[in-house]
């Protein structure tokens, strides 16, 4: 077994796929810390410290850039190429350089868009942040990494490409085109880093929003569906619940999520037919959601026990949980009334959350908990640190949601409260005041996050310290049972 | 016939048909809001006929550099929707003209400090200044970060013509030659004669100057001379540029001049 | 009467309900040629081995994070 496994690190490129895991972890403590520092900004605003570089409005792209593209887009790529080379049975293409070309071109790209936002270098488009120079960066690196994902499904051994690849190929033409378009810009001058978008007003706002959803769509759902297609199953040591199931979710996520960006502009100056059509899709979009957690869920039928006994099982069903939860609640508040009172409110930032910590963050922990060992070819150092890092996790996200609900939907509320007279109930300042406390709430979740993160920061760090030291002495060596 | 397990197991026929799969969506939404007229609607002056929303004077246009880079849309909207409580607190629900000239759009998407479309003129520039440099000597209970360095850091105009030149180039209508100021008629085979107003046409004399980017370093500095926004005048300060341009925010469109029920059908 | 259906099709104010009959039919068409044919449905259902094909070990699916070294 152990000599399989051998030429098992052989056959493969894991040198790639463990460098994107590290960078990953190491993006996902950095990129949550300043989460968690924003966040604490308004809860605290004495922390704003009069220096620029730190301010609320510059420091929060780093911290979304940070978690979205630093631990995200790093966790894919790991996991992207580690279940294309496993699930085609052929080692990655382009040989040792042109993979550690899309592990430093990327890295590098976001941690000078990142430095660029302490020094305001910003387009000022919600997740898009980074200047021109940057997006072109990104632009090259992707679609080096496009060239090598194909071409690795072009050299497989397997006649039939597993479904969790479809997932990931969508996910890479999906950013592609929204990252070109939404990224038009007319730089000042070949020597500046500033530039001003192609678009202006109403079509700016469409074309931004059309990429923001779609990021969610695309690059936080459909490629972490392509993991758990891949990483469930593995994990259960059972197949996915259904095939043909998965194949009706693709196509359908896949046509569907497109249509649903305009969601993020009801009531605004948007002709309202682009509304209306962008609502209804989001209410459709619901099926193949749920189809897809289902799919997830149901692959540990008649192993139910694995929840109790396995931590990494129990980060995975808990992401597919608050999966279906947030698929949930995203086309409720695309409903038009509904949104009415939950845009602009800390309603919609909670509910990204449930999403972005809920599923993305825990399906890609329970993944790198089942993979890391694998890739180093050792065994976790500690089950009971998983553990630890479980609850530090789910009561983080619990904290941070419902603080959000609370500061949302009590905003919301009063901003349309009315007294008897036909007058505004309340000053807007006073619905500052009333989120002071929910602020705080938000915070300390996010600390829970941020601890469990560092838990297995420190698990990971000591599995692969461990099984570095195997290397020279694999006979002797036996693996500490925690 | 097109089987799906030939789309399984070719991974170009999976990327065309994905790709037909995920373009069209955007396809639809997008594309013609660039082609339908009544997307943006066209608001001009009932009395004199000159469009009332105009592109942003060189300090106002620095201004909104500055509030672009500061992030201030991480905090505030500009986009005021047509709800009763909205129209008490900021006024007028916000027309898509309003921001035509908006190089990148900041409408924002989340309200920890009030909308600020039409926050121009509500409050005096001293207020600005002291609430921008400290605003919890204003108002107690805020939580916006102290921009302090603001009043004190000279603005950089030196590269004011090349922004101006570069937002021209995407349609913003500054001027750099006299046809363009001043408009010219094009003449046509067949002795027709098609007439492109230029921005004095368009905007008025008073206005048309100020889009000269010619005269942009000029205009910087009388602009900010005349309306004295950081209340110091010796320094031509960042401030002077962001309070320029928070106080032109909404300011634009008269609304009196309107029937109140006329911008429904825009809608 | 033919060319009166082509007409409306081709109308483009008609274009919202033929989009929609198109997509609606491509996807009852992906449904039921997913769910219909049982071999077909064998066939897929196949697939669902794949990533468990892959193992270091030669043996079924059930390997967990058991300790491989031990074994030996």
């Amino acid at each position: 077994m152990a000599h399989s496994a051998v030429v098992s690190s052989e056959q493969y490129n894991y040198d790639i796929v463990k460098k994107f895991a590290i960078a990953a972890i190491v993006w996902g403590i950095a990129g949550m810390t300043a989460g968690v520092y924003i966040a604490s900004e308004l809860a605290w605003p004495f922390l704003n410290f009069d220096l620029a570089q730190i301010t609320f409005g510059r420091l929060r792209p780093v911290h979304t850039s940070g978690v979205i593209f630093g631990f995200g887009g790093n966790a894919l790529f790991a996991t992207s190429y580690y279940i294309v080379q496993r699930t085609c049975q052929a080692r990655l293409i382009g040989g040792k350089f042109w993979p550690e070309f899309t592990f430093w071109g990327w890295n590098l790209a976001l941690a000078v868009g990142g430095i660029g936002y302490l020094f305001g270098i910003t387009q000022g488009r919600e997740y898009a942040e980074p200047e021109w120079y940057v997006d072109l960066a990104i632009t090259v690196v992707w679609v080096v990494y496009f060239i090598l994902y194909t071409g690795t499904l072009m050299r497989r051994n397997q006649p039939h490409i597993y479904v969790a690849n479809w997932f990931f190929m969508s996910f890479i033409l999906a950013t592609a085109l929204l990252h070109i378009f939404n990224n038009l810009a007319m730089p000042i001058s070949l020597t500046s880093v500033h530039s001003y978008s192609l678009f202006s007003g109403v079509q700016d706002a469409m074309t931004q929003w059309w990429y923001g959803h779609n990021a969610v769509g695309f690059f936080l759902t459909a490629a972490f569906l392509g993991m758990m297609y891949y990483f469930v199953p593995k994990q259960a040591g059972r197949p996915v619940y259904s095939y043909r199931l998965s194949i009706v979710h693709f196509w359908a996520l896949s046509f569907m999520y497109m249509w649903v960006g305009t969601h993020h502009l009801h009531w605004t100056a948007i002709p309202d037919w682009t509304s209306t059509l962008a609502a209804t899709f989001s209410i459709l979009l619901l099926m193949p959601s749920w189809g897809g957690m289902i799919n997830g869920i149901m692959t540990l039928s008649g192993a139910w026990d694995k929840l109790r006994t396995d931590p990494i099982m129990m980060f995975l069903i808990t992401s597919l949980s608050f999966y279906g939860m947030s698929t949930f609640e995203g086309p409720m508040m695309s409903l038009k009334s509904v949104n009415a009172l939950s845009h602009y409110t800390d309603w919609t930032v909670g509910h990204v959350h449930s999403g972005a910590l809920g599923w993305v963050a825990m399906v890609s922990i329970g993944s790198f908990y089942h993979m890391i060992p694998r890739i180093w070819n050792t065994t976790l150092y500690s089950t009971k640190l998983v553990y630890n890092h479980f609850f530090l996790a789910t009561i983080g996200v619990i904290l941070y949601i419902t603080s959000m609900w609370v500061a949302g939907i009590g905003q919301g509320l009063m901003l349309r409260a009315f007294d008897q007279y036909g007058n505004l109930a309340f000053s807007f300042i006073e619905t500052v005041s009333f989120m002071h406390v929910p602020y705080i709430f938000r915070a300390i979740g996010g600390m829970f996050f941020v601890a469990g993160m560092l838990v297995m920061a420190y698990n990971i760090y000591m599995t692969i310290a461990r099984a570095r030291q195997e290397v020279p002495a694999t006979t002797t060596a036996t693996p500490v049972q925690a | 016939m097109l089987k799906h397990e030939s789309i399984e197991t070719n991974s170009a026929l999976l990327i065309v048909l994905t790709l037909v799969a995920i373009s069209i969506g955007g396809l639809v939404e997008i594309v013609p809001l660039h082609y339908i007229d009544s997307t943006v609607e066209e608001v001009k002056d009932p009395q004199t006929g000159l469009e009332m929303v105009r592109p942003y004077t060189p300090l106002e246009q620095r201004g909104r550099d500055i509030y672009v880079r500061e992030g201030c849309y991480t905090c505030h909207s500009q986009m005021i929707r047509p709800f009763r409580d909205e129209d008490l607190r900021y006024g007028h629900y916000s027309l898509g003209a309003e921001s035509k000239y908006d190089h990148p759009f900041q409408w924002g998407s989340k309200r920890t400090g009030p909308d600020l479309a039409r926050v121009g003129g509500k409050y005096s520039n001293e207020w600005h200044t002291q609430h921008l440099t400290a605003p919890r000597s204003v108002v107690p209970e805020s939580i916006m970060p102290n921009y302090s360095w603001l009043a004190t850091t000279p603005l950089d105009y030196s590269d004011i013509k090349e922004r101006m030149i570069a937002l021209k180039k995407v349609g913003v209508p500054y001027t750099l030659t006299k046809d363009e100021y001043a408009g010219w008629d094009e003449k046509k085979p067949g002795d027709q004669v098609v007439r492109h107003p230029g921005t004095v046409e368009r905007f008025g004399e008073a206005t048309a100057n100020l889009l000269d980017i010619n005269r942009a370093e000029q205009n910087i500095v009388a602009q900010a001379e005349k309306g004295n926004y950081d209340g110091n005048p010796e320094l031509l300060s960042e401030m002077d540029a962001l309070v320029a341009y928070l106080q032109v925010l909404g300011t634009m469109v008269d609304f009196t001049k309107f029937e109140s029920d006329y911008f429904v059908q825009f809608r | 009467m033919l060319a009166t259906w082509w007409a409306w099709i081709t109308d483009l104010g008609n274009s919202k309900i033929v989009s929609l009959l198109i997509f609606f039919f491509t996807f009852i068409s992906i449904v039921l040629y997913v769910y219909t044919n049982k071999a077909r449905s064998e066939r897929l259902e196949s697939y669902r081995y794949l990533p468990l094909m892959d193992d270091d070990a030669p043996k079924p699916p059930a390997q967990q994070a058991s300790p491989k070294r031990d074994e030996k």
